[in-house]
């Protein structure tokens, strides 16, 4: 269990107070080891995106402790989670979030950037994540100039830009049709095995829990490993 | 009939309270300052008109001339007429009842005067003159005492005596006033004697000296020569004296001089008190009626001949109030121009954060017109109480509203909400997927392009129109094309630049991905996407420039009025000697002035307004200095007026060189032409330099004291430095001083001027706070986006901290254009427009005062207000922000 490369303990996050409160999360517990990619499958209103956010340092839970690669969230300030963000933690979002006036190999090379790394380096590592997605050849092309798969594939090379631990995804097919959205869990599927990442997706879809190494349910803010 | 789902209405408007109540204080603001402004033209021209008309004084007054009855007796000769003071009366009885009411409530009962030709006194002295005046009101003579000898009575017992036309010059019992004998050293029982321009003698004959009850008489306004000598009344250097007749001498001075020789005249001063604008211009008419002749009416007496440059008064004035009216129009137009476009920005702002909930009510089954009309009850709840209020406002501090302005101003506001709201929401839930056919993605992406270069075209090219306009024709009516030249200049212009900004934007973004700072690349990124937006840029610029515009405006008027007063006055302080004043002679008083403590240059010159020169056998009319010119170009050389040029000396006989300045170019450098002066003599002058030009008027000429020759007797003291005023004020102190700072403080708080000053400032400030406020509503529209994006950005690891900077970064282009693009383009319109607006007629200048452009002032104003502006904005935007978590921002967005 210490090799955990996610720990996940006691999380409550409730919003509102009173009557009107809406418990999201429940008691969750659960943990993720290195390398593997786990979906996280519920109905629409569950509480994906809260755990989501709440491992990822997005929101904050009311109680308990998440632990991410080592390092207790609940422990580090806004400067800190957002050192996290950039070293350890990437996001795939279902509206993919690039920067509309960049080509798809500069938004790959956003995270590189923000970690200052060397131009040389940074477009050798972008040109190699581009060809991991398959969009060696549209590279100079912006988002709006791109199918939304295409876009969710560069939004993927973005993530893993900066060799994070971590990758979360919520419904990152959720606006893709059924065929696209496979390929693109296809690809995270690939991803994470070549890049060693770990890997927390949430969807609803059935289909694509066939893809992950493991799935934890999550119904009403309750999660059943 | 379309249902009104009032719940939504209601809710709408309380989601939205903070943006519609900005509308309703923008709409309320304006129709303020629309509708309050021209009352306020209306009363500040009925003082203007006030005031033109008691500074006119004399100019204004209204007088009648009666022709003589023949007077031939039953031998041949003439016939004295000893009820000739009660005839004189009734012609001022008559000229009365021929003044129409507007003229008659205008105007002061009359004064009725008999004048005798201006008569040369033969006393040995130069150029002084005499003429007999005869003055009465409805309350008759005017009250004396006679301090010595007596009142001038009948020269014969005779009462009906006919006398024969070629006998000996009949004699006349005048009376003079203490000053008038003094100066004259007559005393009762002399002769003054006197001959007219024949040389034919006159007995005029001093019975007693008298002393006036109330020298503020208007009995008296006709001939105040006869209490003091007048200077130049008869030409260049020469001095009138006055001798007052009686209802008993009066017979005998009709006797004594032929029927040519004495005028009746009735003289009506105008009567400021209840004078307006409105008034003026009606009287200017009926006078105007007057003056045209006696076929006008059947009743009218042909007798009486009507005179008076009341007329010529009222149409500068109507000159004057109209460059006004001008100036006024253009600003307004400019405020209702921006505030247009901000209320655009407002309804935007209304738009997005109203889409959502709109394309909701149209999912649930809204009509759009049922929308379109739920919107514009909201629109019209918030506009028309607000534009009441500003007109209530109007009212309490203008004492009046005009509509003119904010009846079209309100409709477009009523009209521009619900448009708005309505066009989204069918935006929204249009069918709107792009067609997957390239050649028609294509094809709207040019449609799209086409439209944008037709409305820029359009505006443009009315812009242009307008320009031309205003250049050929000027500003004419209150709502005028031309008026609206600075306004449209500057959205022209502000839109092309607008329009240009993705270049501008783009290029910052290559250079950001150059560069290594990724916080420049986000800045950079989020600045070339809001770029595309074109209202906000366009809204800050042309606000800003067209608030340079009005501080130009201002800064223009403020220099000519300073320039203005330095051309009236020639120095820091001017004395206008007068003969009888006691003060001694000019070089005496100059040299006392001279020799005051913060004097530093002291000029005596002769000046003779409106000299006839003679050029090419025609009259040139000129204002005439003479003066020690080397002197004179050191004062000079101590103000800011025009340098004098060098004089050559004048060659023994030769004509006397001169420096010359007219308008029309009649008398230039090289012409030969003369002065004549009384005694039938005249100076031989040839224009050797060009003058500069020196007081109000344009014409001028300029000729050295010693060349002068006898004539010379100065009559005008300049003087600069501090003590200038004091020093004159002490040097003659029964003599009247013109002080420069007083002067242009007289002017600057004449009620056109001080209005229009006031109109510039408060413009310039209404459109500095309107290119704020949509600047800030432009960016709450934007915000939301802005916000969730720099969320987005955070997930990536972007530090709270540095989201500040990347928001600054966003909103920079449009401050950007307004800092580099308003001020240079508010000179520009100010260069461009400020001529034909006639700002001279303001500033008393010969010329059109030079566009001063306040550089410092609108560069200072705008790069501080932008300055402070754009990091408060991100400031307020940041910290309404810092308790939500990152989660809830990516959410709802925002
Ligand atoms: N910021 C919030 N304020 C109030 N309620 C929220 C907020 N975020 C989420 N919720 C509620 O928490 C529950 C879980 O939401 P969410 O995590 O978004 O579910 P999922 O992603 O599985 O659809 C829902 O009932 C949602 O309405
Ligand atoms: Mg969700």
């Amino acid at each position: 269990m210490s090799e955990a490369l996610l720990s996940v303990r006691g999380v409550n996050r409730t919003f509102g107070a009173g009557p009107a409160a809406v418990h999201a999360l429940r008691d969750v517990s659960f943990d993720v080891e290195p390398g593997t990619m786990v979906a996280l499958v519920g109905r629409s209103g569950s509480g994906k995106t809260t755990l989501l956010n709440v491992i990822g340092g997005l929101d904050r839970p009311d109680s308990g402790t998440v632990v991410v690669d080592g390092l207790d969230l609940g422990g580090l300030d806004e400067d800190g989670l957002s050192r996290l963000r950039r070293e350890r933690v990437s996001y795939i979002f279902q509206t993919f979030g690039l920067i509309p006036v960049l080509s798809a190999a500069e938004n790959v090379g956003v995270p590189l950037r923000l970690a200052r790394a060397a131009p040389a380096e940074r477009e050798q590592r972008v040109a190699l994540l581009l060809d991991l997605v398959g969009l060696a050849d549209h590279a100079q092309q912006r988002p709006g100039e791109l199918s939304g798969g295409q876009q969710q594939r560069v939004a993927i090379a973005r993530a893993l830009a900066a060799s994070p631990r971590l990758l979360i995804a919520d419904e990152p097919t959720g606006q893709l049709d059924a065929e696209t959205g496979l390929a693109v869990m296809a690809l995270l599927r690939g991803v994470v095995e070549s890049e060693g990442v770990t890997a927390v997706v949430a969807t609803h879809d059935p289909v694509m829990m066939a893809l992950a190494d493991r799935v934890v349910h999550i119904a009403d803010g309750h999660v059943t490993p | 009939m379309i249902a009104l789902h009032w719940p939504s209405i209601r809710g709408r408007a309380r989601a939205d309270l903070g943006p519609l109540l900005l509308v309703a204080l923008v709409v309320a603001a304006v129709v303020l300052l629309a509708g309050a402004t021209p009352p306020l033209i209306r009363s500040t021209s009925d003082d203007a008109t006030r005031e033109a008309v008691r500074r006119a004084a004399d100019d204004a007054a209204v007088r009648v001339e009666a022709e003589w009855p023949d007077d031939y007796g039953p031998t041949g000769g003439r016939l004295r007429t000893p009820e000739l003071a009660i005839d004189v009366a009734n012609v001022g009885t008559r000229a009365e009842g021929e003044l129409d009411e507007s003229l008659r409530s205008a105007l002061q009962p009359p004064v009725t005067s008999v004048s005798s030709i201006s008569l040369a006194i033969t006393d040995g002295s130069v150029q002084r003159r005499l003429q007999l005046e005869y003055l009465s009101t409805a309350t008759g003579e005017p009250a004396v005492t006679w301090v010595a000898g007596r009142a001038p009575g009948a020269s014969t017992d005779d009462e009906f005596r006919e006398i024969p036309l070629n006998g000996p010059p009949w004699p006349v019992q005048v009376g003079l006033s203490e000053t008038d004998a003094a100066a004259l050293g007559v005393k009762p029982g002399d002769r003054i004697p006197v001959q007219d321009e024949q040389r034919n003698p006159y007995d005029v004959r001093v019975t007693g000296v008298f002393r006036p009850a109330d020298v503020n008489d208007p009995v008296w306004g006709p001939a105040p020569w006869v209490l003091q000598p007048a200077a130049n009344r008869d030409g260049f250097g020469s001095t009138r004296f006055g001798a007052l007749l009686t209802a008993e001498s009066v017979p005998d001075a009709r006797l004594a001089f032929r029927t040519d020789q004495l005028r009746r005249v009735v003289r009506f001063d105008a009567d400021p008190a209840g004078l307006t604008w409105e008034k003026a211009q009606a009287l200017a008419a009926s006078v105007a009626r007057l003056k045209g002749g006696s076929a006008v009416s059947a009743e009218r007496d042909p007798s009486l001949k009507w005179s008076t440059q009341l007329d010529n008064v009222l149409s500068d004035l109507r000159d004057q109030i109209a460059s006004t009216t001008a100036q006024a129009s253009v600003l307004l137009i400019a405020v209702l121009a921006v505030a247009l476009l901000v209320i655009a920005l407002a309804a935007d702002l209304l738009t997005h954060r109203r889409t959502g909930a709109l394309t909701t009510a149209r999912h649930r089954g809204a009509s759009l017109p049922g929308l379109a009309t739920e919107l514009a009850v909201e629109s019209l709840a918030v506009t028309v109480p607000a534009a009441l209020l500003g007109l209530a406002l109007a009212f309490v501090l203008a004492g009046g509203a005009a509509l003119t302005w904010v009846v079209p101003f309100v409709v477009v506001v009523v009209c521009a909400l619900p448009a708005f709201g309505t066009l989204a929401a069918a935006r929204a839930t249009r069918d709107r997927r792009a067609p997957a056919n390239r050649s028609a993605r294509h094809w709207i992406r040019r449609t799209e392009v086409i439209r944008r270069f037709a409305v820029d075209a359009a505006v443009v090219a009315l812009a242009a129109a307008s320009l031309v306009a205003l250049r050929q024709r000027g500003v004419g009516s209150t709502v005028d094309l031309p008026a609206a030249a600075p306004a449209l200049g500057a959205l022209a212009v502000t839109l092309l630049v607008a329009r240009l900004l993705p270049l501008g934007t783009g290029l910052a973004l290559r250079l950001a991905l150059r560069s290594r700072r990724p916080l420049a690349l986000f800045g950079a990124a989020r600045a070339a996407a809001a770029s595309s937006r074109a209202l906000p840029a366009l809204t800050l610029t042309a606000a800003l420039a067209l608030g340079s515009f009005a501080l130009t405006l201002y800064a223009t008027a403020d220099r000519g009025l300073a320039e203005g007063a330095w051309q009236t006055t020639g120095a820091d302080a001017r004395l206008d000697l007068s003969s009888g004043s006691g003060s001694g002679s000019a070089d005496d008083v100059a040299a006392r002035a001279a020799a005051a403590p913060g004097v530093r240059h002291v000029v005596a010159a002769q000046v003779t307004e409106n000299a006839q020169f003679i050029a090419d056998n025609t009259a040139v009319p000129a204002r005439l200095i003479v003066v020690d010119t080397a002197a004179f170009r050191e004062l000079l050389a101590d103000t800011p007026l025009p340098g004098l040029p060098a004089l050559p000396t004048a060659t023994d006989g030769g004509p006397v060189p001169a420096l010359v300045r007219t308008g029309d170019g009649s008398l230039s450098p090289g012409v030969r032409f003369s002065l004549p002066v009384v005694t039938n003599q005249a100076i031989a002058l040839t224009a050797a330099g060009t003058a500069p030009a020196l007081g109000s008027g344009d014409d001028v000429v300029v000729i050295d004291a010693g060349a002068a020759g006898p004539e010379y007797e100065p009559n005008t003291i300049w003087a600069t430095g501090p003590g200038a005023a004091d020093a004159l004020r002490k040097a003659a102190p029964g003599d009247r001083v013109t002080v420069r700072a007083d002067l242009l403080h007289d002017r600057r708080t004449a009620p056109l001027t001080e209005g229009l000053s006031r109109l510039c400032l408060l413009t310039a400030g209404i459109l500095l706070a309107l290119g704020l406020l949509g600047f800030a509503l432009a960016a709450a529209a934007s915000a939301p986006q802005r916000w969730e994006t720099l969320a987005r950005l955070r997930t990536l690891g972007l530090r709270p901290r540095d989201t500040r900077r990347v928001a600054v970064g966003e909103l920079l282009p449009p401050v950007v254009v307004a800092a580099l693009c308003a001020p240079p383009l508010g000179a520009l319109l100010g260069w461009l427009t400020l001529g034909p607006l006639a700002l001279r007629l303001l500033t008393a200048q010969a010329t059109d005062p030079v566009t001063v452009t306040p550089w410092w002032t609108i560069t200072v104003v705008t790069v501080v207000a932008l300055a402070v502006a754009l990091p408060a904005i991100v400031a307020v935007e940041a910290s309404s922000r810092r308790r939500r978590r990152l989660s809830e921002v990516l959410r709802v967005g925002g």
